[in-house]
């Protein structure tokens, strides 16, 4: 898969988690935290990506990233690694 | 309003919740019609190669407040508990209520038990995706965290266990609130237990839930005090009742359903399923007494009449021991099913509309009742003005609760 597919699906998936957010155009410099994603609404949107991608890595792998850009990065390396 | 004694507690906000209507414009004359919504089950999680006879809730419909992102994962419990409150909260207009001064208690437990086993048959081969809110929504407790955050409750809530008798528990339970002073109203819920074919599975073979024999024939299954019983009858329910004091109800002008005149709870010391004469007798005469109440007066009484075979016959003889059987009875499980930890509520609910409407509802299938010398309700409603009202519950691990209620015309 694409990173910009992983993207899509981020952004998919902060959608349905937040649904205020129909319509958003999602950017890479889009910080979940600043879309109106708490904790457990980020823990969520993770969890729903990692399924769509079906991948099984430790969380604290993912930890660091900004935004959701970077956060598709990071699962795009990992989901290369698989 | 009649002028009541400023310490009485009232009644003064209900919410309903049923298989056969939402809210009360819509219970209410289904109730008094007999409609009901029995069927072989199809809610997801409800069957395994089985065919459970149920009443399950058709629709529900949200207020447009209540945030999506909300609902998307809150429990179908926790979906109608919101509901249920919002429409007590409406009548009561607790909007205008300093909300440090409400409190809520839930009544249940093991609430959402479909959630838990959908959750596991989704994610058994891949735990590491189990979503996170699982680790929220699987507490009844966040029952109480949906209620309080959509309704700014900011007093006290947490859930309550009894059973069957839940509904009452946490009606006991927040009559105290409000007599101690805790806080100046108090909401009692009692919750939807969703159940899956597991909990129907073990209660049918624990001899509790009604058989297969009216597989063919589901409108015939629940049948409570009829000779051809077999067990309860299952029906997804939530109900929601305002409890105050008089003087902070009549401080806000609001026009209260019933005066709680009489309560008990009284334990059988019996960890088991079984009914106990002795516990029922002893919470009905504590009941009485503490509403200084004679059984003379009491002239309508809303049973826990499950449909089992031994609890029926043991909840007769306690009401006829007690010097009950000249007042009206009836069933409201028959129609509604039979709710677990929703039912104590429920049926109180079920007894203030009966109050209000003037008329007592029917009972579903009492072709031949086990005890022809009681004041039945039966194919039809009556008219009848309720002065003195008797509910009664009673759950596994013997426990009895009773509530008296004063109509406030």
């Amino acid at each position: 898969m694409k990173k910009e597919d992983i993207f899509e699906i981020i952004a998919r998936n902060t959608c349905e988690v937040i649904p205020e957010l129909e319509g958003h155009v999602f950017k890479p410099s889009d910080r979940l935290t600043e879309l109106g994603a708490n904790s457990v609404d980020r823990a969520e949107i993770v969890a729903m990506t990692m399924e769509a991608l079906s991948l099984q890595i430790p969380r604290v792998e993912l930890f660091g990233a900004k935004n959701i850009g970077e956060l598709a990065e990071v699962l795009y390396e990992k989901s290369k690694s698989v | 309003m009649k002028n009541q004694n400023q310490s009485e507690l009232l009644i003064t906000g209900v919410g309903i919740t049923s298989a056969i209507g939402q809210g009360k414009a819509a219970f209410t004359p289904a109730l008094m019609q007999g409609q009901h919504a029995f069927r072989v089950m199809q809610r997801p999680g409800r069957q395994k190669d089985t065919s459970f006879i149920g009443a399950e809730i058709p629709s529900l419909s949200y207020p447009e407040r209540f945030s999506k992102r909300v609902l998307r994962t809150a429990s179908f419990s926790g979906q109608v508990a919101m509901v249920t409150l919002q429409e007590a909260w409406d009548e009561a207009n607790l909007a205008a209520v300093d909300p440090s001064r409400i409190g809520l208690v839930i009544g249940g437990s093991n609430l959402q038990q479909r959630d838990l086993i959908q959750t596991y048959e989704n994610y058994k081969d891949r735990a590491h995706l189990v979503r996170p809110t699982y680790g929220i929504s699987f507490m009844d407790s966040d029952l109480c965290g949906l209620c309080t955050e959509q309704f700014g409750i900011r007093g006290f809530a947490y859930t309550v266990g009894g059973a069957s008798a839940s509904g009452q528990v946490a009606i006991l339970q927040a009559i105290q609130a409000v007599q101690t002073g805790q806080v100046d109203i108090c909401i009692a819920m009692g919750a939807l237990m969703d159940l899956t074919y597991w909990e129907c599975q073990a209660l049918r073979s624990l001899g509790a839930m009604g058989t297969d024999r009216y597989a063919d024939e589901p409108a015939m299954a629940c049948r409570p005090f009829d000779k051809n019983r077999d067990g309860f009858i299952y029906g997804e329910s939530c109900g929601a009742v305002v409890i105050e004091r008089a003087d902070f109800a009549m401080s806000r002008q609001i026009k209260p359903y019933a005066i709680l005149s009489g309560w008990a709870v009284a334990m059988d010391g019996n960890r088991n399923p079984n009914p106990s004469y002795e516990g029922e007798v002893q919470v009905i005469r504590r009941a009485l007494k503490q509403g200084n109440l004679s059984p003379q007066e009491i002239d309508y009484i809303n049973p826990h009449g499950t449909g089992s075979t031994i609890g029926d016959e043991i909840e007769i003889k306690a009401i006829q021991d007690c010097q009950l059987s000249h007042a009206y009875i009836n069933a409201t499980k028959s129609i509604t099913g039979h709710g677990l930890s929703a039912a104590g509520t429920v049926e109180i609910i079920a007894t203030l509309i009966q109050m209000k409407e003037s008329r007592l509802h029917p009972t579903r299938n009492l072709e031949d009742p086990i005890n022809s010398s009681f004041n039945w309700v039966r194919g039809q409603s009556v008219p009848h003005d309720i002065k003195h009202a008797l509910s009664l519950s009673m759950g596994f691990g013997g426990i009895n609760t009773a509530i008296c209620l004063q109509n406030a015309k």
